[in-house]
């Protein structure tokens, strides 16, 4: 008998929260990354420390791809609710591995179902809490990949916890092997051995976040904690101190945005990190950033709302709020980054804008976006150039000799000279009152109209280098996207591609100001069909009040808190160009 | 930078010109911090002076300094940011009574107990002034105004026992009719290294019919030392019903940022390209 070969898998492990999910999760990802391997993930998980489903996919394969897939080829499952939860996403042949009281394995439908005592396996081997590392085994064994690639891993992963825990750990992966070749033996293949390519990195969009913020210069973040945003305050928090800056957690969001602002007019690159909830309570300030025009960056890991809403679910339905929210008018530039990969860039540009423009800066991610992990290139550190925009020195300032620094001063571009204090000659007064170009509050109507005018129309040049990606622009119909629903639209694509259906893909970075002279011919009249997790297509909407796009237009929306599937994007995309087709038939 | 500098005077501090009420306490506190600024030889660009909303916030206007006006309730988390980023620059927070101890009254107390070292004014006048004359946090039992017509039947906030309660290390309170007092009080409080508290009792001459300078005249105690335990400095404050002046209370200990122990450098971020060889040494963490 030959061993079929595969060039992908699509694996998931699910137990109760507090079982080891996660790290089994990782363990097995990683592991397959440095295989040479993409990687995809995307953890479910509850609003709770322990109890609760809770499931880590992963999909690998030879080619990049941004989704996480929609499929299970290998399922562990450490109870019977996973099953339950996930049966419906097993490929024909899948293979389930579960947790039971005997070993038994038996078809059933479409799969089958291999019931293991893991537990009382691992117990026997000396170590209760190793019953993962069987699993891993198994599915290590399943996929015909080399027992050493774990080993290595569980070396570094437990060096810390010594020898009697490393050779419990290889034991239990060991047994695993050895259960697959005595039960199982005519259900393994071969995972296709690929170049190993150390190029590459294995990192969340969290993680992306931070490093290109801090990269940036970033020396502050305040914030509170919040999922899923948390994560980007910690790896901050890990390395901040090393370079001269910190983080701070606040008593409240309120404070992580205006400990943010004071810091930044005092001269230092700062930032806050939340999600929904910290953006409603920090909204007044984003306002204060504004009219003082003191640069801050703010990063909203969207979730599902409102109110509390789905804590630990992913959604895209914040957009309005960024794009809108505060009262009066101010000058604001949204970003979100189209993949893990962009974040760090994204991150690190939004640093120079806001300082560059003086503004509020606000980098959306989404909970997808935010905390899986996947393959991304290596960093090019060519690509952002750190910019602190028009800082004036003490010899600069002092050639304006002023007794009050004119720190709103018009200028031709609407961006007036910033003195950081400290400076001798900059002293100035910087209000959220409306003030004229000495800093000084006024009701003047003539001075007010001029600097809302200087004020609001800073903006109008900012961009980010990336500011969107087109793929085959030139399509009558386009699917747009924005954040982590780029990976199915690219999928989505690809898949129509294969069946002579071509539409263009437009993921947009940078949501205001929209760049509007670049993206116009591709969707002015067009077809314009966005892919947004949120009830209102909030995206389309947008896009709406910028540009004439055809009547066919639509949104595909999903608001359950779970990240769209490739498959039901494909259908809905399909019936929709068929609608199109026979209504333009119609009229014809 | 160095930059020889004559030493600072009071018209160095002369900003904007003054919207307050004749007779309104807030001159003698602007009067009060300058001529303490003065003495101490800081100059204008070496203060940052942090406000929130209110008559009283308007004095990062007219006091010529680095400041910032900011939003109703958040001087304090503006002024902590500012001196975290700027450590070698002398912040002062201020505003009013419904500003720090209403709706900034969270703030507050974690500034408490988190001792960064900053000077934080409140000029309390126990009333809101600037929305023309409605009951305020520290507004007294049954005191009548547009929004308690039949009386006041919350009690004023205790401000400086909650500070006392909660670790602060400077607690002190002034008087707008006693500005030479009051002036020494936030020089000492400017020296103080961590949070220091100086709630002033500075009256608004236009809504606050009760709480008047002569009220402050007749009811005053003056404390001439600190006191020894915070305990004794709560018990001192309730025997008289909050109606003290001085130094209450003071404790050394190391400031927040002092206790992280950190070098310093947030304010150094340069110009040109980001640094390549810790982007690869960081990269690591990911492979």
């Amino acid at each position: 008998m030959t061993m079929a070969s595969i060039r992908k898998l699509e694996w998931k492990v699910g137990g109760q929260q507090g079982e080891g999910i996660d790290s089994t999760g990782e363990i097995m990802t990683k592991t397959l990354f440095r295989y040479g391997y993409y990687v995809t993930t995307y953890k479910q998980f509850m609003s709770r420390i322990k109890g609760g489903h809770t499931n880590y996919k992963l999909r690998a394969t030879q080619e990049p791809t941004r989704h996480a897939g929609d499929d299970v080829d290998i399922l562990i499952a450490l109870d019977e609710e996973t099953l339950t939860v996930n049966r419906s996403e097993l490929v024909p042949g899948a293979i389930v591995i579960m947790e039971g009281k005997d070993v038994n394995i038996t078809h059933v439908e479409d799969y089958i179902l291999a019931t293991f005592p893991l537990k009382a396996i691992a117990t026997a081997l000396g170590n209760p809490l190793a019953k993962n590392m069987v699993a891993l085994g198994m599915t290590g064994a399943l996929i015909s990949l080399p027992v050493e690639e774990f080993y290595t891993f569980i070396e570094e992963q437990f060096a810390k916890k010594g020898k009697a825990v490393i050779d419990s750990n290889k034991a239990a992966v060991d047994k695993g092997y050895a259960l697959v070749q005595e039960h199982l033996k005519d259900r393994v293949k071969t995972l296709e051995a690929v170049p190993r390519n150390p190029d590459r990195l294995y990192i969340s969009g969290n993680e992306a976040t931070a490093f290109g913020s801090f990269m940036a210069g970033c020396r502050f973040l305040s914030a509170y904690p919040i999922t899923p945003a948390s994560e980007i305050m910690e790896w901050m928090s890990a390395h901040l101190p090393a370079v001269g800056g910190t983080i701070m957690q606040v008593e409240d969001e309120i404070a992580g945005i205006t400990f943010a602002i004071g810091a930044s007019f005092a001269g230092a690159r700062a930032m806050t990190s939340t999600s929904g909830p910290g953006l409603s309570l920090k909204t007044e300030a984003f306002g204060l950033a504004a009219l003082s025009e003191t640069p801050i960056v703010i990063v909203d890991s969207q979730r599902a709302g409102p109110s509390t809403g789905l804590p630990t679910k992913h959604e895209q339905s914040d957009l309005y709020h960024m794009l809108f929210g505060t009262h009066g008018e101010i000058p604001r530039i949204v970003l979100y980054p189209s993949s893990i990969e962009d974040a760090f860039y994204v991150a690190a540009e939004a640093f120079n804008l806001a300082e560059m423009y003086q503004c509020p800066v606000f980098v959306a991610l989404d909970l997808a976006l935010s905390m899986n992990r996947t393959t991304t290139p290596r960093i090019d550190a060519t690509r952002v150039a750190i910019n602190r925009g028009k800082i004036v020195t003490p010899e600069e300032a002092e050639k304006y000799g002023e007794f009050i620094f004119k720190r709103y001063r018009f200028t031709e571009d609407g961006i007036s000279p910033r003195a950081l204090p400290g400076n001798p000659y900059g002293v100035h007064t910087t209000s959220s009152n409306e003030h004229g170009e000495d800093g000084y509050i006024t009701e003047d109507p003539e001075i007010r109209t001029k600097i809302m005018q200087k004020r609001l129309g800073k903006i109008k040049s900012a961009r980010l280098s990336r500011p969107y990606y087109v793929v085959d622009g030139d399509a009558p119909v386009v699917l747009v996207g924005v954040g982590s629903v780029r990976g199915v639209i690219e999928e989505v694509k690809a898949r129509l591609a294969e069946e002579g259906i071509h539409v263009g893909g437009l993921f947009i970075q940078q949501l205001h100001p929209l760049p509007v002279e670049e993206i116009q011919s591709y969707v002015t009249g067009k077809t314009v069909i966005t892919v947004e997790n949120n009830y209102y297509g909030q995206l389309l909407n947008w896009l709406k009040m910028h540009f004439p796009i055809h009547a066919s237009s639509h949104s595909i929306t999903q608001y359950d808190g779970n990240p769209f599937k490739i498959g039901r994007v494909y259908h809905e995309v399909k019936e929709l160009l068929e609608h199109v087709r026979r209504t333009q038939k119609t009229h014809a | 930078m160095s930059v020889e500098l004559k030493k600072p005077t009071l018209k160095d501090f002369k900003g904007d010109t003054s919207t307050w009420c004749p007779g309104c306490g807030h001159f003698s506190v602007m009067a009060g911090l300058q001529r303490a600024l003065v003495n101490l030889g800081i100059h204008p660009h070496e203060v940052i002076t942090v406000t929130g909303i209110g008559c009283s916030s308007k004095i990062s206007e007219y006091t010529r300094t680095y400041g910032f006006h900011t939003i109703h309730g958040r001087a304090l988390p503006v002024a902590q940011g500012a001196k975290m980023a700027a450590p070698e620059m002398h912040v002062i927070a201020a505003g009013g009574d419904g500003d720090g101890y209403g709706i900034g009254a969270g703030h507050f107390v974690h500034a408490v107990r988190r001792n960064i070292d900053l000077t934080y004014l409140v000029m309390d006048n126990s009333i809101y002034g600037l929305t023309k004359g409605q009951t305020s946090p520290r507004s007294q039992h049954d005191f009548v105004s547009k929004t308690t017509l039949k009386g006041n039947k919350e009690y004023p906030l205790d401000a400086l026992s909650i500070a006392l309660a909660n670790g602060a290390t400077f607690v002190a309170q002034a008087f707008s009719g006693d500005v030479k007092r009051m002036s020494e009080l936030i020089e000492k409080a400017i020296q103080h290294k961590g949070f220091s508290l100086v709630n002033i009792f500075s009256p608004c001459v236009t809504y606050n019919k009760v709480n008047t300078y002569d009220y402050y005249r007749d009811h005053l105690v003056t404390i001439d030392e600190p006191l020894p335990t915070r305990e004794e400095a709560i018990r001192v404050l309730k025997e008289h019903d909050g109606n003290v002046q001085g130094l209450l209370f003071v404790e050394e200990r190391d400031d927040f940022q002092k206790q992280l122990g950190i070098d310093w450098k947030m304010r150094d971020v340069q110009n040109g390209p980001m640094d390549e060889a810790m982007i690869r040494a960081l990269e690591k963490e990911f492979m």
